[in-house]
């Protein structure tokens, strides 16, 4: 296949992964882990049977790694609040307990997983440190609506 | 006066200190076997990106935090933040520092030099490198919003001043005038 062919065929794997599998998930933080899980942890290259089938290893590969620094790249842009709001978000959809994946995750970080490979360090150190700092929101959230109840159903009213 | 040039001397022994401090990390982190493949490719990324230092330095994350009112959230919160903050400036510190080394070894084999660009080149390196080590102990010092607190405190002090000022000027008036009259 010329390169012009193979530039092809990963562009279509591309989209062909935004439309199909990314487009149903509900947030960008559960967009990246989900990426990220596609990926081996010892040799750290991605794979994906559906796109694999239809473009090729290689072009399902180079898809799925372009997508994974896409939406980092697009998490990393986001505001403290934006951040608080996609990983609230993603509490809710994971249907665990709010207080236990919290919990897990100040623990065990497994967000440090979800980094892509090959992207600048200050990136990452920016990402890691506003996800902690997200948590750590959650978490104070969490204590004022137990500490008040009547007063936390307030705020969403008052844009909080 | 003297008090001055000791504040002075003081504040570039301890730049030169922070300076000493960085390269010494950049010779370690060479001899530890940094790869100048994808890391060269992620500096160069990351000196083209204005949005990121913006991101760090960003007032609206500091205000939402602020907006929490809690004394636990601000101080993790500069925590955090003088943390990436201070990797951002040692890095780019660092990053520069490996350019200026390039260029420099490139020099040394050309044979027509322009001296006077050498040398404008390197009075830019040495006034960013001043720059990183000012930045560094300011981030170590007052925390990451330290140059915008340090601006806003300025503008604060500019206004108070603008303020007393008419009240003074027209206290000397009076004074000068009750002087005329004694006299």
């Amino acid at each position: 296949m010329s390169d012009l062919g193979k530039l092809v065929t990963m562009s279509n794997a591309y989209d062909d992964l935004l439309r199909r599998t990314l487009s149903g998930i509900q947030c960008d933080l559960a967009r990246l882990i989900y990426l990220a899980s596609t990926r081996d942890y010892n040799s750290g290259m991605y794979h994906h049977e559906g796109l694999a089938a239809r473009y090729g290893p290689e072009s399902a590969r180079v898809a799925l790694r372009a997508a994974h620094k896409d939406i980092f790249y697009r998490l990393v842009a986001l505001s403290l609040e934006e951040l608080v709001t996609e990983l609230d978000t993603y509490v809710r959809i994971s249907r665990e307990a709010p207080t236990g994946l919290i919990h897990a995750w100040q623990e065990l970080e497994p967000y440090r997983v979800a980094v892509p490979m090959e992207v600048d360090s200050t990136m990452v150190q920016l990402f890691l440190s506003n996800i902690r700092l997200a948590l750590e929101v959650l978490r104070f959230r969490q204590e004022q609506s137990r500490a008040y109840p009547s007063a936390s159903s307030l705020l969403p009213l008052l844009g909080l | 006066m003297i008090s001055t040039s000791i504040f002075i001397s003081a504040a570039i022994s301890l730049v030169l200190l922070l300076l000493l401090t960085t390269s010494r990390e950049d010779v370690e982190e060479n001899a530890k076997g940094g790869s100048p493949g994808p890391g060269w490719r992620d500096s160069r990324d990351a000196l083209q990106r204005p949005e990121l230092v913006f991101r760090i330095f960003s007032r609206e994350d500091r205000e939402f935090i602020l907006h929490m009112r809690s004394p636990r959230l601000q101080r993790i919160y500069q925590e955090e933040r003088r943390k990436v903050a201070l990797h951002w400036v040692q890095r780019t510190s660092r990053e520069v520092s490996k350019i200026m080394r390039a260029h420099r070894l490139l020099s040394r084999e050309s044979h027509n030099l322009d001296v006077g660009a050498e040398a404008k080149l390197f009075v830019q390196y040495l006034r960013l490198q001043l720059t990183c080590g000012l930045l560094v102990l300011l981030i170590k010092t007052f925390g990451p919003h330290a140059l915008s607190d340090l601006a806003a405190h300025a503008g604060e002090l500019y206004q108070r001043l603008g303020r007393a000022l008419p009240d003074v000027v027209a206290a000397n008036r009076i004074a000068a005038s009750e002087d005329t009259a004694t006299h």
